[in-house]
């Protein structure tokens, strides 16, 4: 995909252009906010990754706003330093998609750009059943199948197993699990997350079945079929 | 400055209170003197009233001349003055009296009281007079000596005056004495402060048993230094704990960094102690995650973000989120919901991470087959309460107040345990938030963490 880095900080732009020129992602990087509204506005993006402040007349929300009253739907997500909660809100209501605070794991961006990407292009929030390999999901009668055996879920677990099916070959974050599952926005501290997709992997996967929810490395969990 | 300020409202209020008191006063003079001045005027008219009647029978009964010689018999029986008496003829002519002609003054009807000021033996004196016209147009004037009366008026004014006087004299005085005492009192309490302020914040100003407005002063004042030295004491344990906590993680980035550079070790290796460094960087940013997130509290700033919370409701998720990690410990973890639908106005988003710290904590301390009670209870119509109770070694009574404090991490019984030591700082300040407070109490064995949310915060719907 086509990615727009709008960050004024040489080293952090450094690090996130070339970590998103590995995963195979095209990058413009521009430092200043009259330069970004410029490319924003001008060309066209599958994704921005937008520093909160800077220098060149406008900061960060303001090119949000100007993008957004003009129509422009490109997933923006937004980078800084300022980690309040209000200043959070702030931030995703002046039209952001999603909010990340300096400083951040690499991982961690990437897999909210992915998510980002993939929810704006036509995902199907209508589907009534989802599958990966084998494993089935019904979501009108809330039930769940591996094959021919059913599997009991709690509420929480299929509410997490539904999150990992819906971002199936994405990965995703501990992060983005406790934001988007329990509704969680800090630290938990102890790695509870881990807990619970153990648990939920004893569920799914039963000695002999192909594993379905891969560890990825320094950054979190990716479901697959293969 | 304050001496000077305290100086000049003390002799205002004196001022103001003497002031005030001849106000008083007078309010209470005049109507007096009214009064009597009104009381005396009725009975000199009646008097001279009278007179007339007497005078008018005796001219009734024996004519004109009758009346002369009766009116001259009276003017020789009196002192000159004292009473004016006059008769003429039609034509004005003085027939008898002690006066020589006919007032040219009085030119009243008849019977009509009034006053004038006529020449007595070479006086000018103020006179009342009743002008009464007889039959046959004799004239007959009777009158009373008004500055007989004018002693008692001046004598009135005079005591007035000499009230008055008096009433200044002690009313400065009083003031003088009121400023001595506010002054010394004021003085006292400046001079201790100031010594305070120089010198060791842990003294107090002395106050008195018997709760007069200098000792409610000095108490309030002493609140004030508490206050003002708990904070000092803050800081300065707040500045220690951080130098202190960010140190040692920086201390292991350190040498993990420079042993690479010393060493230079194989990539793989190279990776993984690259890894672990970042991992130090996480810790130092969770601390000042921490510690931005408590700064954000304590000013009190997310209050606007208040919605309706359902605390059994919120409980209850906390406990479900960590329940797989209690277990794997060997920890019961229960939730027991005693308030039901019971709504309060809060932010859901800091009373989650309360709670979760509070059963996070819990958990880490718990030992193995141990058991962890998450409750959610209504205390009274504006008071309702999340506790974590578990049955772990639990917290010395002594320790109770410090492990609130920031940084505070129990010491040998609860060993090394991860974390940053501002769990409960965050859950303390989050329940003043709600208007509430963190309370610690012993479980019988254990500890009991009670999250008491209330207060005007809080509307039980």
């Amino acid at each position: 995909m086509k990615v727009l880095l709008v960050e004024d900080n040489e080293r952090v732009s450094r690090f996130v252009v070339k970590g998103l020129r590995e995963a195979g992602h095209a990058v413009d990087h521009v430092e200043n906010g009259r330069d970004g509204l410029f490319h924003a506005a001008s060309e066209t993006y599958d994704a921005i990754v937008m520093d909160r402040m800077l220098p060149g007349q406008i900061d960060g929300l303001g090119i949000i706003e100007t993008l957004r009253s003009s129509g422009n739907r490109t997933p923006i997500l937004i980078l800084s330093a300022l980690s309040s909660v209000d200043e959070r809100i702030k931030g995703l209501r002046s039209g952001g998609d999603d909010y990340l605070t300096k400083p951040f794991a690499f991982g961690e961006l990437l897999a909210r750009l992915d998510a980002l990407v993939r929810r704006t292009q036509g995902e199907d929030h209508g589907a009534t059943h989802l599958a990966v390999g084998d494993l089935q999901m019904d979501l009108r009668s809330r039930k769940v199948a591996r094959g021919s055996r059913a599997i009991t879920l709690q509420p929480r677990e299929f509410q997490l197993l539904e999150y990992l099916m819906r971002h199936v070959g994405q990965v995703v974050t501990r992060t983005m699990l406790l934001e988007n599952v329990w509704d969680y926005h800090f630290d938990p501290q102890t790695n509870i997350i881990d807990v619970h997709i153990s648990n939920l992997r004893q569920k799914i996967e039963n000695p002999g079945e192909t594993p379905l929810v891969k560890t990825v490395r320094g950054a979190g969990y990716m479901m697959t079929a293969e | 400055m304050l001496t000077k300020v305290t100086r000049s409202s003390a002799l205002t209020l004196a001022i103001s209170y003497v002031a005030l008191g001849v106000v008083a006063l007078g309010l209470f003079a005049l109507p007096l003197w009214y009064a009597w001045e009104v009381t005396i005027e009725d009975g000199r008219i009646q008097l001279i009233r009278e007179d007339v009647q007497r005078f008018t029978e005796v001219f009734e009964r024996r004519g004109d001349l009758g009346l002369a010689e009766f009116i001259e018999q009276r003017v020789s029986l009196q002192i000159a003055g004292e009473r004016i008496l006059l008769l003429t003829d039609p034509a004005f002519r003085p027939m008898a009296g002690n006066l020589p002609a006919w007032p040219r003054e009085v030119t009243s009807g008849s019977g009509v009281y009034g006053t004038a000021t006529l020449d007595l033996a070479g006086q000018a004196t103020r006179v009342g007079l009743v002008r009464t016209v007889l039959p046959g147009g004799y004239n007959l004037l009777v009158g009373r000596d008004l500055s007989r009366l004018s002693p008692l008026t001046t004598r009135f004014w005079e005591g007035l005056g000499v009230s008055v006087t008096v009433l200044i004299g002690v009313g400065l005085f009083g003031g003088w004495l009121v400023r001595r005492a506010v002054l010394s009192g004021i003085d006292h309490v400046s001079r201790s402060v100031t010594a305070i302020v120089h010198g060791d914040l842990s003294h107090r100003l002395p106050f008195g048993a018997d709760g007069g407005e200098f000792d409610t002063l000095s108490i309030t004042i002493n609140r004030m230094f508490d206050q003002i030295e708990q904070l000092v004491h803050g800081v300065r344990n707040v500045s220690n704990s951080i130098a202190h906590d960010l140190r040692t993680p920086l201390a292991e980035l350190r040498s993990r960094l420079e042993e690479i550079v010393v060493t230079r070790p194989p990539p793989e290796e190279t990776f993984d102690e690259v890894a672990a460094a970042v991992e130090d960087v996480d810790r130092v940013i969770g601390i000042f995650n921490a510690l931005l997130r408590l700064a954000e509290i304590d000013a009190g700033a997310r209050r606007s973000g208040f919605v309706e919370v359902n605390p059994a409701e919120l409980a209850a998720r906390a406990a479900e989120f960590y329940r797989p990690a209690a277990e794997i410990k060997g920890i019961a973890l229960d939730f027991a919901d005693q308030a039901g639908a019971a709504a309060i106005s809060g932010d859901p988003l800091l009373l989650s991470q309360a709670v979760s710290n509070l059963i996070d904590n819990a958990v880490k301390f718990t030992p193995a087959n141990g058991h962890i009670r998450v409750e959610a209870a209504v205390l009274s119509d504006h008071t309702v309460e999340i506790s974590v109770g578990d049955d772990g070694p639990g917290v010395p009574d002594e320790e109770k107040q410090r492990v609130i404090e920031r940084f505070y991490r129990g010491d040998a019984s609860r060993g090394g345990t991860p974390g940053v030591g501002l769990g409960l700082t965050l859950v303390s300040a989050i329940a003043r938030l709600h208007g509430g407070r963190l309370d610690l109490a012993d479980n019988h064995p254990g500890l009991k963490a009670r999250m008491i949310l209330g207060g005007e915060a809080v509307s039980l719907s």
